[in-house]
């Protein structure tokens, strides 16, 4: 525990001193060659990625478990004032309960699901979040779904809600999407009332702000913020959230309006991932269409 | 043997990381699981072990991080040899002793983050990151520490025979 410095001791001997000067020149090769580093980094990553997924779907269901149990825990406890008997009884229709209506709610929301997926002229692969962000300077999610089911970066990600944010890592079989909330995600948005643009982005606070509105916009507390479609990854018209608060910008030339969420990110459990967000069958050649039979004049 | 219990331990806390912590969080901000091991490690074991491991386990983070690729890796090195350092001109290792250099390492460690995530942000949100993120990240670390060299001392470590 002496302070004074020793080479020899500081140093270490034999594989010590290979394993640092191994960091050490991974170091440098990371500073001088970033987009190199990236790739190698990333590749190697991939196959770590997807063995972590396996104890990370495991804990994450474990995790899904123990928020139900704690919910009907806290339903119980309104119980306590009957008496003993019946509160047994209680407790146990209620536990009862608890669990149908927790599998209800659970079929309910992949129902919704299932339907917007049909219903959007959007194609969408649904996924689960099996993590959340592992540091408090990023706000993302991961998710079950990744390069095998055809997810690239960029993709946005919704729910039936709104919008959620998007992906910006992928490995074979897990990708990691930041939430709207996050500062480094903005999305090309519109006040739905005005149609009027401009651009939602997250804050350090973890709010959502539309910047850029026009300095003699209209907009107000409560107007609907969707997707604009201008930017890629989103289809236009997908619900941001709700203005709760407008301000003049800094510079006095835009006007920034904060947002309210559609979506309640702390409960996110299944998302859809937009892999298209115009379906190829919306996309039909000029062409084509003047002649396909729906544009037709009927027969007589 | 003794890597396989490694490796099983670093995928266990990566999980716990990524979901349970989350819901028994409820205040938003969460000690880093792995910059706290990384820093023990390094406070207990020596600086090269400390900087190994938090290489290993900073790379396992960026997998799943949205920033970029690396940062955590060298980032955990960087604090682990750090903590390693600390230890050396330490002379109390009680489990108490932990506090000051993890914290030391934690705000050392984020600034990196703040600086890289936040970056072209104006100073109030700069600010604000630093006193709502990095400060209380740095005490529940430093709080995290002190229990986990705690459960070291008391269980792992076996006492000196008299």
């Amino acid at each position: 525990m002496s302070g004074r410095f020793r080479p020899g001791v500081f140093w270490g001997s034999g594989v010590k001193r290979v394993s640092v000067a191994l960091l050490a020149v991974a170091f440098v090769v990371f500073a001088l060659l970033p987009r190199q580093s990236q790739l190698l980094l990333h590749t190697i990553g991939q196959p770590l990625a997807d063995l972590v997924a396996i104890p990370l779907e495991g804990m994450a269901t474990l995790d899904r478990d123990m928020r139900e149990w704690w919910m009907q825990y806290i339903a119980l406890q309104s119980l306590s004032e009957q008496n003993r008997e019946l509160r047994e009884k209680v407790r146990q229709l209620t536990g009862e309960v608890n669990r149908l209506r927790a599998q209800a709610l659970t079929a309910e929301r992949l129902a919704a699901l299932l339907k917007f997926q049909k219903d959007e002229s959007v194609r969408t692969v649904a996924a689960k979040v099996i993590g959340r962000n592992l540091s408090n300077w990023y706000q993302g999610v991961i998710l079950n779904k990744g390069e095998e089911d055809g997810i690239r970066e960029q993709m946005g990600v919704i729910t039936p809600a709104g919008v959620v944010g998007r992906i910006v890592r992928t490995s074979g079989a897990t990708s990691i999407a930041l939430l709207t909330i996050d500062p480094n995600v903005a999305v090309a948005g519109m006040v739905q009332r005005t149609r009027e643009e401009g651009m939602v982005q997250g804050t350090s606070q973890g709010l959502v702000r539309m910047k850029y509105l026009p300095p003699l916009s209209s907009v107000k507390k409560g107007d609907a913020v969707v997707t604009s479609g201008l930017t890629g990854g989103f289809p236009r018209g997908v619900l941001i959230g709700d203005v709760s608060r407008v301000e003049e910008s800094e510079d006095n030339l835009f006007q920034t309006a904060e947002i309210v969420p559609a979506v309640q990110f702390r409960y996110l459990d299944e998302v859809l991932i937009v892999v298209s967000p115009r379906s190829p069958d919306a996309m039909i050649p000029l062409d084509q269409a003047l002649v396909s039979p729906g544009l037709q004049n009927p027969a007589p | 043997m003794k890597i396989s219990v490694y490796a099983i331990f670093i995928l266990f806390l990566i999980s716990f990381q990524a979901t349970l912590l989350h819901s028994l969080n409820p205040f938003g901000i969460q000690p880093d699981l792995c910059l706290v091991i990384a820093c023990l490690v390094g406070f207990r074991t020596g600086h090269i072990p400390g900087a190994i491991v938090g290489f290993g386990l900073g790379f396992i983070q960026d997998v799943f991080s949205a920033g970029l690729f690396g940062l955590n890796m060298f980032t955990k090195a960087g604090v682990g040899f750090l903590a390693g350092v600390f230890a050396r001109n330490l002379a109390n290792r009680a489990p108490h002793a932990a506090f000051v250099p993890i914290v030391a390492c934690s705000v050392l460690s984020s600034t990196v983050f703040l600086l890289s995530s936040r970056m072209g942000m104006g100073l109030g949100e700069m600010l604000h990151a630093f006193s709502f993120i990095l400060l209380p990240q740095a005490i529940l670390d430093g709080l995290a520490a002190i229990v986990a060299n705690w459960v070291i001392v008391q269980w792992l470590v076996e006492a000196p025979s008299s």
